[in-house]
């Protein structure tokens, strides 16, 4: 008796869950963005979900999200939505490419939005359902190691990834580059150390260890691609500033602009995501969506630099960042011969 | 490598893994083999946060995670110590559902907003001292949270109580032997309901550090299965309180190598760092393991009038 009882009881809990669940979603134009990390892990996953919210009330289209969700279970989270009849899936990302691609085989009539997709994921696509959204990662590297160069004391400047994706190597290569070729202009040198990767992008313990690690090793200007695990990053910075009394290891953050989060952080470069996943919710409702890379570069204003934190970052700083960011703008940054990708 | 930085590290990665690995070694030596420890942590993790932001206190927010702990896990003690069902299953089933409604609370709390939210860390004993140095002695001995001083003397009260006194004999008498110990006036299910107890409380504990005491925000999937690890390394530490702290130190200490590793050298892949800790674990219990030495009733059930 008390066996039925125990599993009636759990039976109810998990009815009345579904319940709720199930009464969440409503009729109407919607996207759904599927993240393996947290929205509210003051990085990457927040600005995304905050890009795919602003884009959807232009737009006037319905969202639903679920986050934190691990890599086994992305295919399956973006069939259930596909199964719920969602017009758009939304996935901020380059590891959801073979889930994306696998559902959008089997879900013609859905369009799939892949931020950070390959140039050629799109062609992959059987049913040519699926477009890249691609933010340029060498031009975001660029925007941030251009500040390292200019701000680093040490000469030493750190990267923290999440996962080796072809975009946080892209976003590595830019940094150094950058960091290095203003730093040279400044009559200084850098050193970027070797990049870490924490293996996902929720373990904010990981990036605090990483940034004690680091700071052990001289870093004091550091960026990173791996979400909350940067906030621990910047747990570790503020830490180390305020045992010192004063701010001298920085950080700069992305992708959104999060001045004012950490006290450590200088500076942001910012991604209008927004922009791309607006461009392709209004491919969906012209019946032209897939088949195609969109774009994102400072040309075009989808990347930009954000503001400096004017206690930290010196006034002459400030105006030489500010020439550089015209330089990658105007395609004359390290004398035009870099390109971007 | 910095030396000394590197042990620093090892032990503040290694002091979540003693509250979790002891909360284990509470059951095992019960007889109640608990895998559900992931996922009573991670609700543990979670209220300790909401209690620690709202009230401003991360004690508060410690004991919340310790009673939130003992709570999911009478679900467990309820399903295998009265109803006797398997508890590999219960301890699977806890760990599907104790992190799914840790999400859950932590959307409905917050709402469905992406702002980052950040709690205040428990102080540091140099810092309750007013002490300044960059000695390693000085961080070693001063520059932990009490939490770390009360893992640390939550393995000395074990290793005494189940060694040296009557009550911890009678404890491991349960996990041993239930029917030989019942036999001797001792109430069986009693004593595994008080496990139950303790080892929610630890684990509790253990998952509410990770937001009180080590890292500022919460983020789902933040016990990144530490839970499992304790069950190994209570099996590491051949369900020894001793065994179990040089098992977590081990661990700890892996973990915070491979991180230093991975800044010097970039030619090998970073998945081979990652992999040290597991590897390392895998082969210490491969040589240490070959023995079963646990509890022997572990994992069975007691039934009073089964003869």
């Amino acid at each position: 008796m008390k066996r039925k009882m125990f599993a009636l009881m759990i039976a109810c809990v998990l009815t009345m869950t579904v319940a709720f669940a199930v009464t969440g979603y409503a009729d109407g134009r919607t996207v759904a963005m599927i993240c393996d990390s947290s929205i509210s892990d003051g990085g990457w996953g927040m600005a995304c979900y905050n890009a795919m919210i602003d884009a959807a009330a232009k737009c006037g289209w319905q969202t639903m999200y679920s986050d934190s969700i691990a890599q086994s279970a992305y295919y399956d989270t973006i069939v259930s939505y596909c199964d719920l009849g969602v017009n758009m899936i939304y996935a901020p990302g380059n590891q959801y490419t073979d889930a994306i691609l696998q559902a959008a085989a089997e879900y013609p009539e859905i369009a799939f939005a892949l931020l950070n997709g390959g140039e050629d994921t799109p062609a992959k696509a059987v049913n040519g359902n699926v477009s890249s959204l691609l933010p340029d990662a060498k031009q975001i590297g660029w925007i941030a190691g251009a500040l390292a160069g200019l701000m680093t004391k040490t000469g030493t400047i750190a990267f923290i990834g999440g996962m080796e994706l072809d975009t946080t190597k892209g976003k590595y290569a830019g940094y150094g580059e950058a960091a290095d070729f203003v730093a040279k202009e400044n009559g200084k040198s850098v050193k970027l150390l070797d990049p870490v990767y924490s293996g996902d992008f929720s373990a904010s313990d990981k990036g605090l260890e990483f940034a004690k690690a680091m700071m052990d090793q001289g870093a004091d200007v550091f960026f990173g691609d791996a979400s909350a695990v940067d906030s621990g990053a910047r747990q570790a910075i503020d830490a180390a500033n305020e045992a010192a009394g004063e701010i001298k290891i920085y950080d700069i953050a992305q992708p959104a602009d999060l001045l004012g989060q950490n006290a450590c952080i200088i500076g942001s470069q910012v991604t209008d995501n927004s922009a791309l996943i607006e461009l392709s919710m209004k491919a969906v409702e012209a019946g032209t969506f897939g088949g195609e890379t969109l774009y994102g570069t400072l040309q075009n204003g989808v990347l930009s630099a954000g503001k400096l934190n004017a206690d930290t970052v010196p006034e002459d700083v400030q105006t030489a960042y500010a020439g550089y960011i015209q330089q990658m703008t105007d395609g004359t940054f390290m004398g035009g011969g870099a390109k971007a990708e | 490598m910095d030396i000394a930085n590197l042990i620093l590290a090892a032990i503040r990665i290694s002091s979540p893994l003693i509250f979790l690995s002891l909360a284990e070694l509470y059951s095992q030596r019960a007889g109640l083999v608990n895998i559900g420890i992931e996922g009573i942590a991670a609700i543990g993790s979670l209220v300790g946060f909401l209690v620690s932001v709202t009230t401003g206190s991360p004690t508060l927010g410690v004991l919340a995670g310790a009673l939130a702990g003992i709570l999911v896990n009478m679900i467990f003690a309820f399903a295998t110590i009265t109803l006797c069902a398997e508890q590999i299953v219960y301890g699977m089933a806890i760990n599907i559902f104790a992190p799914a409604l840790a999400a859950f609370i932590y959307r409905v709390y917050f709402g469905s907003g992406s702002t980052l939210v950040q709690g205040d860390l428990m102080a540091t004993l140099e810092n309750m001292l007013g002490i300044k140095s960059d000695h390693f002695l000085v961080n070693l001995s001063l520059d932990q949270t009490p939490m770390v001083y009360f893992a640390y003397i939550l393995v000395i009260v074990t290793g005494i109580y189940f060694a040296r006194t009557r009550s911890g004999l009678n404890f491991k008498a349960v996990g041993e032997y239930p029917k030989a110990a019942a036999t001797l006036g001792i109430n069986v299910n009693k004593t595994r309901y008080l496990a139950c107890v303790i080892c929610g409380a630890l684990a509790g504990i253990g998952g509410a550090y990770l937001t009180t005491c080590y890292s500022r925000t919460y983020v789902d999937g933040n016990v990144a299965g530490r839970g499992f690890i304790a069950l190994a390394a209570v099996i590491f530490g051949r369900w020894n309180a001793w065994g179990v702290l040089a098992a977590c130190l081990f661990f700890g200490f892996c973990d915070a190598l491979q991180i230093r590793l991975q800044l010097v050298s970039n030619a090998i892949p970073y998945q081979f760092f990652q992999m040290i800790p597991y590897a390392a674990t895998i082969l210490v219990l491969a040589v240490i393991g070959v023995k079963k030495a646990g509890p022997k009733a572990c994992g069975q059930p007691y039934r009073k009038e089964e003869r």
